[in-house]
């Protein structure tokens, strides 16, 4: 029984080294590599980092959301990319996402998933040719989202709440 | 579809993730045998096959339980997010991908020539195999030799070839070939060896498992922690076969004496060849070789040490370690 429970100690032991390795050969690029995908503080320390020149934030902003994002994601490679999540106030729930990136595919959409598109249309936001989606998340919630080119970058907007309120935000980005 | 998005797609996903999961099936899988010292083929070679099945389906089954596994957030807090060092460019101009792809790719290219032609090739030769041999039965000298071994279920073949040759095919029902030119370099218990090495090999190969193992391997064609796991498997199914052997004729020094004569003495002629790339990349292979047959060799001299717990509560744990910290590999 006790040379058994030395083995399962000594295979935990090698298991918690493999562990340990495995942490450090996943934080070793973010050391060499200072434009890899990160959290930063606020958007003026990702900015400043990763030498981004614009990046678009709404002007108008719906009152039940709190501001400063709760998460800021940024990198420059292999494409550049923002990423925003804001939270409901008093609650840890996503409501608002915003993503700007170089690359067409790229979209964190993991917090604010549709479950169910009703509504898929092309509209025009300030002149710029973009395209609605409306629907429900998925915990029934009602949600929407917008996407338009924007010089180099693909913008997404997505929102638990209805179109209407997500096109004054997305309006609100642009001058 | 730029190179970068192919690899978040889930065939690219596929590709980098059961790369990664097979490499740390393999380092569990290291640390386990190490740890309960287990040297039973049998065992080894259950523990061993977690590294080939496990990766073929370990990144559907993840994303079918949890589908924003590969979101950004799930890698920013994953045990290890393969996407930073494929995304890292060395000197910030070469992607450090295209080295991790190209590796893939020639890992295939030996799948394909080094174990698919080949095995594709021997079933092909197989099927309408024309040799002219005489039947053991009909060998006085070969009859002699196997009339007390239990290898009804094989047919026994004797070629007239002064070279020394010794294989056995399967099928529908297995054949064994050797040479007259065996015969004169064994003795009578070293050739009762070989042939009961062969005859296990036939056995095995009956075996669905067996067959269900190699279309795994097929499917794992790029990964080459998988080729490497495979060779190990092989080398652990040999002795499998030897222990097979020894059962059969109970003598494991007239097994190490023949595996001795058949493949280590006419290694010798090798030395003080040319220095090629080629020749050397040969006498490596042929290293290799050696050193798998010294061991089996020793390990047949030294008596077989199966005995002792079957290594399940061993293959249990490391299973359940292999499935958690996967999960967060990504």
């Amino acid at each position: 029984m006790r040379e058994k429970i030395l083995r399962v100690l000594a295979f935990a032991a090698g298991v918690g080294i493999l562990v340990f390795l495995l942490k450090f050969f996943n934080w070793l690029p973010l050391m060499v590599q200072t434009d890899s995908m990160r959290g930063y503080k606020d958007l003026e320390e990702a900015r400043a980092a990763l030498q981004i020149r614009t990046i678009l934030v709404p002007s108008y902003f719906p009152h039940h959301l709190n501001w400063p994002p709760s998460r800021i994601l940024a990198q420059r490679k292999p494409f550049s990319a923002v990423v925003m999540e804001f939270e409901k106030m008093g609650s840890k729930n996503t409501m608002l996402l915003i993503s700007q990136s170089t690359s067409e595919d790229f979209l964190p959409e993991e917090k604010i998933k549709f479950a169910q598109v009703k509504e898929n249309v092309a509209y025009s936001l300030k002149g710029r040719e973009a395209f609605l989606r409306v629907g429900v998340c998925q915990r029934n919630e009602p949600c929407s989202g917008i996407s338009w080119k924007e010089g180099e970058s693909r913008i997404h907007v997505l929102a638990i709440s209805t179109p209407f309120e997500l096109i004054k935000i997305a309006e609100s980005m642009l001058r | 579809m730029e190179f970068s998005a192919f690899l978040n797609s889930d065939p690219g996903s596929y590709i980098v993730q059961s790369f990664y999961h097979s490499a740390i099936a393999a380092a569990v899988i290291e640390i386990a045998i190490k740890v309960w010292g287990i040297r039973n083929p049998k065992v080894r070679q259950r523990l061993l096959l977690i590294v080939i099945i496990f990766p073929v389906f370990s990144f559907p089954v993840y994303q079918a339980i949890n589908p924003q596994r590969s979101s950004v957030s799930f890698r920013l807090d994953a045990l290890f997010d393969s996407s930073r060092w494929l995304d890292m460019e060395l000197w910030g101009v070469v992607p450090i991908r295209y080295g991790f792809f190209l590796v893939l790719f020639l890992t295939a290219v030996i799948f394909f020539f080094q174990e698919l032609v080949p095995i594709l090739r021997h079933t092909y030769e197989s099927k309408d195999l024309g040799i002219p041999g005489v039947r053991a039965e009909e060998h006085s000298l070969t009859a002699q030799v196997c009339k007390d071994l239990p290898v009804e279920e094989a047919d026994i073949f004797v070629l007239q070839d002064d070279g020394v040759v010794l294989f056995s095919t399967t099928g529908r029902k297995g054949s064994i070939y050797l040479s007259s030119g065996l015969l004169h370099v064994l003795d009578r218990e070293q050739v009762r060896a070989a042939v009961a090495h062969e005859f296990a090999h036939v056995m095995r190969s009956r075996r669905p498992l067996l067959v269900a193992l190699f279309l795994f391997r097929v499917l794992m064609f790029f990964n080459p922690v998988v080729l490497m796991e495979f060779r190990r498997i092989v080398q652990e199914d040999e002795k499998i076969c030897d222990d097979i052997a020894v059962s059969l004729t109970r003598n494991p020094n007239a097994l190490a004496d023949a595996l001795r004569k058949l493949y280590l003495v006419e290694e010798e002629g090798t030395q003080g060849r040319t220095k090629t790339l080629r020749n050397e990349m040969e006498s490596l292979e042929l290293y290799s070789h050696r050193l798998n047959i010294e061991s089996r060799i020793t390990r047949l001299e030294k008596g077989i040490a199966n005995a002792g717990d079957k290594g399940w509560f061993a293959t249990v744990l490391a299973i359940v370690v292999v499935l958690v910290m996967n999960y967060f590999i990504v």
